[in-house]
């Protein structure tokens, strides 16, 4: 059909994509279903930055159209004849815009309170490495000049997102990006026993991301020092841990081909609980 | 300024709505009163936040937070049955897992499961001041 060809969506690309999906929806494969997420995360990426510069970090918005990805891959129907990039693509940009839609109600937010927000990252930064440790809000309040409340209700500002109207939606939405090369698997985690045995919650993270939480989680390292080995502010950690816990919680309660959210199949093997 | 020993705030929150954000705060309102650092602050609203996950979409949930001059005593319920049994868990946990109990031990001094009065769960979390 040739309205659902793309550029850079090669028959053989759409051949592929139909053979894993056979697998994931007739045989129950999840490894199939994996390889379909890492295939598209370009298309996902490509559509995420459209919405870049909107009050949400690029790499959120990218995690919440892997949302819609693996949500059109979950309800992808055989019979259908189109590919699933052309499918994909508005579940994803749906997701995205119901992720800012649904963050409307607490948004308002002062400009004032919005540049505090911006100018905490480097405050904290500066007192961490004056002070040899993690400043107190007072101390934030007094290198910025402002009243703890306002740095309280500044540290919350990161997460809720402007008020920007979405009803245009992204220019040039015929536009795909080329389908890319398949993602790949960080070999780190490749290597360990302990990676391959985690839950597939773990594995719908970025290997970024995962490795902040096995720095956070099973090394108990600090933000600040998580911080520095991977090159983002303090603030920006704290919030990759806090919405890659909950995505992962959100990903375990998912149902999936055979019955019962994933944890509950997890448990059945004898696996593990991840929360 | 400090507060006295064994002040005590207790809310109730919706568990629709999204009101993380509000809860979130409200304890770093309450952290910052007792100069918790602010990753200390941010431990404990994870710590919270991951039980409120575990309280259900409906209905309401109870916090209620036990401040002394240098931690902070938080009480968080009623939980699911599962969420319970995942904190009251024995024994060595699988290298690896990121389980709730994991993300607990990491990010609180010490956290245990009460029964209170009215016979429901309660999850009593405790967070101290690093700072001297």
């Amino acid at each position: 059909m040739t309205s659902s060809r793309r550029p850079g969506t090669s028959e053989s690309q759409r051949g592929q994509d139909r053979e894993l999906l056979r697998r994931y929806h007739e045989d129950g494969d999840t490894g199939a279903r994996e390889l379909l997420i890492q295939r598209h995360l370009p298309l996902v990426r490509s559509l995420a930055r459209r919405y870049a510069g909107r009050g949400e970090a690029l790499e959120d918005i990218e995690q919440v159209g892997a949302i819609g990805l693996i949500k059109a891959i979950d309800r992808f129907e055989l019979a259908r004849e189109v590919s699933l990039a052309t499918y994909a693509t508005p579940n994803v940009v749906g997701e995205i815009k119901r992720h800012f839609r649904d963050k409307g109600w607490a948004i308002r937010v002062p400009r004032a309170l919005q540049e505090l927000n911006a100018s905490m990252s480097g405050a904290i930064e500066r007192l961490t490495l004056r002070l040899g440790r993690s400043p107190s809000i007072a101390e934030i309040a007094e290198e910025l000049k402002t009243s703890p409340e306002e740095v309280l209700e500044a540290m919350e500002v990161g997460s809720a997102y402007s008020t920007v109207s979405l009803s245009a939606g992204p220019s040039g939405d015929d536009e795909l990006d080329p389908l890319e090369t398949i993602g790949g698997e960080d070999a780190e985690f490749e290597r360990s026993e302990d990676r391959a045995a985690l839950e597939p919650a773990l594995e719908r993270l970025a290997p970024r991301e995962r490795e902040i939480l096995r720095m956070r989680f099973e090394e108990g390292l600090p933000q600040t020092q998580i911080a520095q080995r991977v090159g983002l502010s303090q603030m920006h950690v704290s919030r990759l841990i806090r919405k890659s816990l909950a995505m992962m919680r959100e990903e375990l309660l998912r149902p999936r081909p055979g019955g019962g959210p994933v944890h509950e199949q997890d448990r059945r093997q004898g696996g593990r609980t991840l929360r | 300024m400090k507060v006295m020993p064994r002040e005590r705030i207790d809310l109730v929150a919706p568990l629709a709505g999204d009101f993380y954000a509000v809860v979130r705060l409200i304890i770093g309102g309450i952290a910052e009163r007792v100069d918790f650092a602010f990753e200390e602050i941010d431990d404990l609203q994870l710590a919270v936040e991951r039980l409120l996950a575990e309280a259900g979409q409906t209905g309401s949930v109870r916090l209620s937070f036990e401040v002394a001059e240098n931690r902070i005593r938080a009480r968080v319920g009623p939980l699911n049955e599962r969420a319970i049994a995942e904190a009251l868990r024995d024994g060595e946990q699988p290298a690896g897992a990121l389980t709730l109990k994991r993300i607990l031990q990491t990010v609180v001094d010490s956290f245990g499961v009460e029964e209170a009065e009215d016979g429901s769960i309660m999850v009593r979390l405790e967070k101290l001041r690093g700072i001297p």
